[in-house]
């Protein structure tokens, strides 16, 4: 293969010195030798483009194609000979050497032409590019000038019947349809595939904006000119340099883009070196950075929950595979180590992916125990809120019990006690009616500590009222002047419940422990954080290690993942601040 | 319907706890009100309540079917007394009892003809 390549870039050249001679000696005063060079330096780029993209992606079938132009661009310099034969040949195949370009760049990058319109296209671009000239042929009978050809007439050898209007019409036909219509078709598709490209997508095919820019550039001139008369010398030179600094250009920048990923497979190196020093959290960026897709993601392998977690232990589900991502898995040993998803367009990669999923795979591992870990301590806090959330549950089912139960019972019996005092009335005895008002009373203060112990367990108006409502009430009952501001609207339960708790164990200590004249209780949002402060000017000197009360206050606060301050230094009060996450 | 000069004092007792409607209207009646009807539930109270045309309604704050605190405002608009009632102390009923357009609010264990007539007085 590698000789056949050595071949057909001897071939080449030669062809191309070939083709240069037969223009400058066919074509005399029309054109020049510095534009027949041109010609053939174009034919050259799509050539040498041609022979390293197949020499370098030997699967990818955009290098024969681009090869296959750069010969047909130069073979269509022998329709200028004089010869019958050569004229009749190469005029008649002339016109392919667009289609081949045309193929090329719908081919790219993958070297298949994917898409139906696309498909289409080419077909009917081969189609018209073969067929009109060969039409042509049938009546051209060289009394008069062809388009593209200098005056002297040439010998048609499939002349059927010699009808120059004819053979003109079909020349403008030719132009119309494959420089008006198909290269419209051609420019609109490509508009077409960069706007619905990803950005690693369109970054790859910014080459085919080139591409259209190219084929406008040569379109527009073409069919302009067909019907009205050409423009000066001066500009016609100029629309000829633009066209052949395009021409040449888009095949190089094809190839540079077809390589890009041999580029990066270069940065694969660099990335060993890179993941020696990168923190198991990095893994991802330097993978994104040497894939050139900063919206990779990479989900690591759990064995034994069997499932994908990502770098912070959540679970991931791994999309199917689609017209915008991708999913690549590494395994190691048969076993699966990570999935990396990513932008479609590196599917067309399988070695760079692979190559840096190799390079990558310690540090995978490295960042996959730890992301096995972090999914650990997620299933832990996880289990944290939940033991929270069903003590709270418990907490008020005992409350609703205790109201609807015994407190009813209390004060039915209450009141009927009260019913059979004023039915005695006056006739009752004073002993028994002194009775009856005790046992009313005792029942009254029955009932206000049962009260009490619901409003420890939970308090009623925390779940009815909200936050604001069950502080106000909190600190209307507290022995000591207590100020309050608080935010109004609802938080989730847990997050109310866990601060009305701390306000209330840290008043209780206030007016146990402090010997405090006044404190403040505060509950504030800030950023996503519930503030809940309560300050007094008592004595100090409190630690939240000391007594069950504060350091169960703190584990609560801890399993909704926030934390819990107490500073209180001798002598200059205490002041407890519990920061709990809500996201509402 | 209501007395203000030695009449007798229409009352509805609105409570889903039939032990309680019972022994309210029991020490009522002996305290010389008039317990006109008992309901259950918010909406049998204010159909009642449009009914009977109490004096007076007896309102528990607890409702299986609503807020205590939402009827007591219906019928403060339909310019009924409300007395609210609930075996919580007012303390941890909020504002609310405040806002509800009812007289005042009484404690159950606490329910008595005095502690009614007492507050009738103080909104006469």
């Amino acid at each position: 293969m590698r000789l056949l390549r050595l071949a057909l870039g001897l071939a080449g050249i030669a062809l191309g010195v070939v083709a240069y001679n037969v223009q400058v000696d066919n074509l005399g005063p029309a054109t020049t030798s510095t534009r027949s060079l041109a010609i053939v330096a174009v034919a050259w780029a799509f050539l040498l483009a041609g022979l390293i993209a197949w020499a370098r992606r030997p699967e990818n079938w955009l290098g024969p194609l681009m090869t296959a132009a750069g010969f047909a661009l130069l073979l269509r310099q022998l329709r200028y000979s004089h010869d019958p034969l050569a004229f009749t040949v190469f005029f008649a195949l002339s016109e392919l050497s667009y289609a081949l370009v045309a193929h090329s760049v719908l081919a790219y990058p993958s070297g298949r032409v994917t898409g139906r319109a696309e498909r289409a296209l080419v077909k009917a671009g081969y189609a018209s590019m073969f067929l009109l000239p060969l039409a042509v042929l049938l009546f051209y009978d060289g009394s008069e000038r062809l388009r593209f050809l200098d005056p002297t007439p040439r010998e048609s050898l499939l002349l059927v019947s010699g009808n120059m209007e004819l053979a003109l019409r079909l020349q403008q036909v030719f132009v119309v349809f494959v420089w008006g219509v198909l290269a419209t078709l051609f420019i609109a598709l490509i508009l077409r595939r960069l706007a619905r490209a990803t950005p690693r997508a369109r970054r790859i095919l910014a080459p085919l904006l080139l591409a259209a820019i190219v084929f406008a550039l040569r379109a527009v001139p073409e069919v302009v000119f067909t019907f009205v008369e050409r423009p000066p010398a001066l500009l016609y030179e100029y629309l000829f340099w633009w066209q052949i600094a395009g021409f040449i250009a888009l095949p190089l920048a094809l190839l540079a883009g077809m390589l890009r990923s041999r580029l990066a497979r270069g940065n694969v190196s660099e990335l060993v070196l890179e993941l020696d020093r990168t923190p198991p959290q990095g893994v991802r960026d330097a993978l994104a950075r040497t894939l050139g897709d900063p919206t990779l993601e990479v989900a690591f392998w759990l064995p034994e929950r069997r499932e994908f977690v990502d770098d912070r232990g959540r679970i991931v589900t791994l999309p199917r595979d689609g017209a915008d991502r991708a999913v690549t898995r590494l395994d190691h040993e048969g076993e699966p180590v990570a999935a990396i998803v990513h932008d479609a367009t590196l599917a067309d990669e399988p070695e760079l992916l692979q190559a840096s999923g190799a390079a990558a795979r310690l540090a995978l591992e490295n960042a996959r125990l730890h992301a096995e870990t972090r999914a650990q301590l997620a299933k832990v806090q996880e289990s944290r809120v939940r033991i929270v959330q069903a003590a709270d549950d418990e907490r008020r089912r005992i409350e609703r019990d205790l109201h609807d139960g015994a407190q009813q019972r209390l004060v039915a019996l209450a009141l009927q006690l009260r019913s059979a005092q004023r039915q005695l009335g006056a006739k009752a005895d004073p002993e028994v009616d002194r009775l009856l008002a005790e046992a009313v009373d005792e029942l009254q203060v029955a009932v206000e500590e049962l009260r009490e112990l619901a409003r420890g367990v939970h308090p009623a108006i925390l779940t009815e009222e909200g936050l604001a409502a069950a502080l106000e009430s909190l600190t209307s009952r507290t022995p000591i002047a207590v100020s309050l501001d608080v935010s109004e609207g609802r938080l989730p339960a847990q997050v109310e419940a866990t601060a009305y708790f701390v306000a209330c164990e840290a008043l209780a200590n206030v007016v146990k422990h402090a010997r405090a004249s006044q404190a403040a209780v505060s509950a504030r949002r800030r950023d996503g954080v519930l503030v809940v402060e309560v300050e007094d000017d008592g004595v100090g000197g409190a630690h939240a290690e000391e007594g069950s009360g504060l350091r169960g206050l703190a584990d609560r606060v801890e399993a909704l993942g926030g934390r819990l301050l107490v500073e209180s230094p001798p002598g200059r009060g205490t002041r407890v601040v519990g920061e709990i996450p809500c996201a509402s | 319907m209501c007395d203000d000069s030695g009449m007798t004092w229409t009352v509805l007792v609105v409570d889903d706890h039939p032990t309680f409607r019972a022994s309210a209207r029991r020490l009522l009646e002996l305290e010389g009100f008039q317990v006109v009807g008992e309901a259950a539930d918010g909406e049998s109270a204010l159909r009642l309540a449009r009914e009977l045309e109490p004096g007076l309604v007896l309102l528990d704050v607890g409702l299986p079917d609503r807020s205590g605190f939402e009827v007591a405002e219906e019928l403060a608009d339909a310019r009924t007394r409300v007395v609210l009632i609930s075996s919580r102390a007012q303390s941890d009923l909020g504002r609310r009892v405040r806002e509800s357009g009812a007289l005042g609010f009484i404690s159950k264990e606490q329910l008595s003809g005095e502690a009614l007539l007492a507050l009738l007085d103080r909104a006469a």
